[in-house]
């Protein structure tokens, strides 16, 4: 995935360009708006990570500009969190937005769903090494043994089944799983996936669920 | 111009003066008019009376001798260059042309002999330089001339002069006392403004430093005591918000210092010295939490800072009660299991509300009640719909919260056991944003605490008709 970033932070940049090419994305850096712009309509991107204030020429003025001549998926950062603002960037045409501070896992997962190309079929049958999950009869084997989950600990399962690999925020999995769409101030996503680590995990010898220290929740094979 | 428009004090004094000129105006025209009416009869009449008196002369055949011989008696008879006198014999040269101002001789049918003379019988002309002619003309019969024909007329130049006068008088007179008038009616706006004037001083002197003064009543005419009482009012209810979000303020830089604190310390304490990797990544992620603690006070006091309720209520939605109350039971569920609290969620009817706003604050609710909520117990989530609206109740067990804290319960910050609830989950500030949510919806909130029963309760008025 090739991703172009215009922040005019350094140490935001620089946490951006670092953090996403961790991850293996190819990324690009502009340090203002004119360069932005500039590498926008030179490359071809995949998506933007677009800071809105910024010198020179702001973020809406690049998205003006952009949006006449290519239609990129552009995610902007605003540190206002007023309706108008975000009203004013998908209308300019962005695709979507995060409220400084935000958290990277979920810059991540926002990325990966403006770069999904064309619509996502849900698969019916889910395998993780020895865990089946049969979507449409909400059966969840593992190794055999037929695991019983309330509705909130399966879709809890499937969000991270879907998910493999990536690492996923507490605000992200209570949107998702809750819709819940706000931080709240209890450790509800802790307690629910530990729960469901007691019926998916505990009796087995290769953990699925690992825990991401500061971030959040990572399914996968490897820890 | 501007200026002028909003000057009460001119405007009446303007208003004065006009209104006096116009008054003194009309009656001074009236009285104008009496005057020239009763001018014009006395100069009609002297014409009738003086061809009255040619006929009586005239009849006297020495007189018409006289006219033949002397005719500069007649004319100094007349006395002025403003009269017109001819007499003569119907065709032929007259016998006797007075005329010293070489007046145009009007054309004029004779009133004859057997008819009296009357006011109605002089003619009125528009004369010359806008000043009025007026001319009578009469048949005589004399003894030995027979049939004469006089004409006589007069200039009424004099009259137009003393009308003139008259009317230069009474502008005169209106000008004067509307002038008058409008300086004793700006002084006297002036001195009865000055009570607005003091006010203005004293409110002048209002800053924050003295919220608590009020503006003095004292002196000030009867008029203007509603609007002191409602200023006085509002000065209170300002000091009042003023105090509160000053406390706010101070409230929230506190809660500022623990997270960092925490920072400040643990990552100058790691700094210290060299590490393994494992302890910096503790390091690290001690800090995310607290940074993320931070994040939501943030979150949260942009929340209340909120102050535009049109927004909110615009994105309101009719929502099932029974969903929003499962949703809530299932969002919990696994928190109130871990303390053995069973959660008893039903509810019927539409909640008229912006679902986010309304998750929020049942969400805050429900995450204070199992904190707060006995073990083993039950948490009861109601949404009980009535004609008005509907009334959500978050009932828990626990310890009952004494009278005295539940009034301030959601004020921000406010926390019951000071020492207790500091904690990485708890900001004191979860019952201010319900209260806020509620405020927005126009809805009410309260709480009552007895018997080791607390009850929150939520009114969300419902949806009128054009909402």
């Amino acid at each position: 995935m090739n991703i172009l970033v215009v922040e005019d932070e350094p140490k935001a940049g620089n946490y951006l360009l670092n953090g996403l090419q961790e991850l293996g994305y190819s990324v690009s850096l502009a340090r203002d708006g004119i360069d932005g712009l500039h590498l926008a309509l030179e490359h071809d991107f995949d998506v933007i990570v677009l800071d809105v204030m910024m010198p020179k020429m702001d973020g809406w003025e690049v998205l003006r500009r952009l949006r006449k001549e290519a239609d990129t998926p552009v995610l902007f950062l605003t540190a206002r969190d007023d309706i108008a603002d975000r009203i004013k960037g998908l209308e300019l045409g962005a695709d979507d937005y995060l409220i400084k501070p935000f958290s990277f896992a979920e810059l991540v997962a926002r990325l990966r769903t403006l770069t999904r190309r064309g619509p996502t079929r849900e698969e019916e049958q889910l395998q993780v090494d020895d865990l089946q999950i049969d979507v449409l009869k909400r059966r969840i084997t593992r190794a055999g043994v037929k695991i019983t989950l309330t509705n909130k600990e399966f879709a809890l399962l499937h969000l991270f089944a879907t998910h493999q690999g990536q690492v996923l925020s507490r605000s992200m999995i209570a949107s998702r799983v809750w819709d819940m769409n706000f931080d709240s101030d209890t450790n509800v996503v802790d307690v629910a996936v530990r729960r469901l680590r007691l019926k998916i995990d505990d009796p087995f010898q290769l953990k699925l669920i690992h825990s991401v220290r500061g971030i959040g929740y990572r399914f996968d094979t490897q820890a | 111009m501007s200026r002028l428009r909003h000057s009460l004090t001119l405007r009446l004094a303007l208003v004065f003066a006009l209104l006096a000129f116009v008054s003194l105006t009309l009656l001074g025209v009236a009285l104008y008019r009496d005057l020239e009416r009763e001018l014009i009869r006395r100069d009609d009449a002297a014409l009738v009376n003086r061809i009255d008196q040619l006929r009586t002369f005239l009849n006297d055949s020495n007189t018409l001798e006289l006219i033949r011989t002397k005719p500069a008696l007649f004319q100094n008879m007349l006395g002025n260059r403003e009269a017109l006198l001819t007499i003569g014999a119907a065709g032929q040269k007259p016998l006797l042309v007075v005329n010293p101002g070489n007046l145009a001789l009007p054309s004029l049918a004779p009133v004859s002999m057997d008819h009296p003379l009357s006011l109605a019988d002089v003619q009125h002309y528009p004369g010359v330089d806008g000043v009025p002619f007026a001319a009578a003309a009469a048949t005589i019969e004399s003894d030995d001339m027979g049939s004469l024909q006089v004409v006589t007329g007069r200039l009424m130049t004099e009259r137009t002069a003393v009308l003139a006068r008259y009317r230069l008088n009474v502008y005169l007179f209106a000008s004067v006392a509307a002038i008058l008038l409008a300086l004793s009616g700006y002084l006297l706006v002036h001195r009865g403004l000055l009570p607005v004037r003091r006010l203005a001083r004293h409110a002048h002197g209002i800053g924050v430093g003295n919220l608590t003064e009020r503006l003095d009543g004292q002196g000030s005419p009867r008029e203007l005591l509603p609007m002191i009482d409602a200023l006085n009012a509002m000065l209170d209810r300002l000091g009042k918000g003023f105090v509160q979000l000053g406390q706010v303020s101070t409230d929230m830089a506190h809660e500022l210092r623990t997270p960092i604190n925490n920072l400040l310390g643990e990552t100058q304490v790691a700094l210290q010295q060299n590490r393994s990797v494992e302890a910096y990544q503790q390091l690290l992620a001690s800090n995310v939490e607290e940074l993320e603690r931070l994040a939501r006070m943030l979150d949260n006091m942009l929340f209340l800072a909120r102050t535009d309720p049109a927004s909110a209520l615009s994105q309101r939605q009719e929502l099932d009660a029974a969903d929003e109350m499962e949703r809530m039971a299932d969002y919990f569920e696994g928190l109130a299991a871990d303390v053995g609290i069973s959660i008893d969620a039903q509810g019927s009817g539409v909640i008229w509300a912006e679902p986010m706003l309304l998750r929020r604050a049942l969400a805050n609710l429900c995450a204070n009640a199992i904190k707060y909520g006995a073990a083993h117990s039950e948490l009861v989530i109601r949404a009980i719909p009535s004609a008005e609206g509907i009334r959500v109740v978050v009932r828990n067990h626990g310890q009952t919260i004494p009278a005295e804290h539940l009034p301030r319960l959601f004020e921000r910050f406010y926390r019951v056991d000071e020492s207790r609830e500091r904690s990485a989950h708890s900001n004191g500030l979860g019952l201010s944003i319900v209260a806020t949510i509620m405020q927005l919806h126009n809805g009410a909130y309260s709480v009552s605490s007895s018997e080791g029963v607390t009850c929150f309760e939520l009114f969300f008025p419902g949806r009128r008709v054009g909402e």
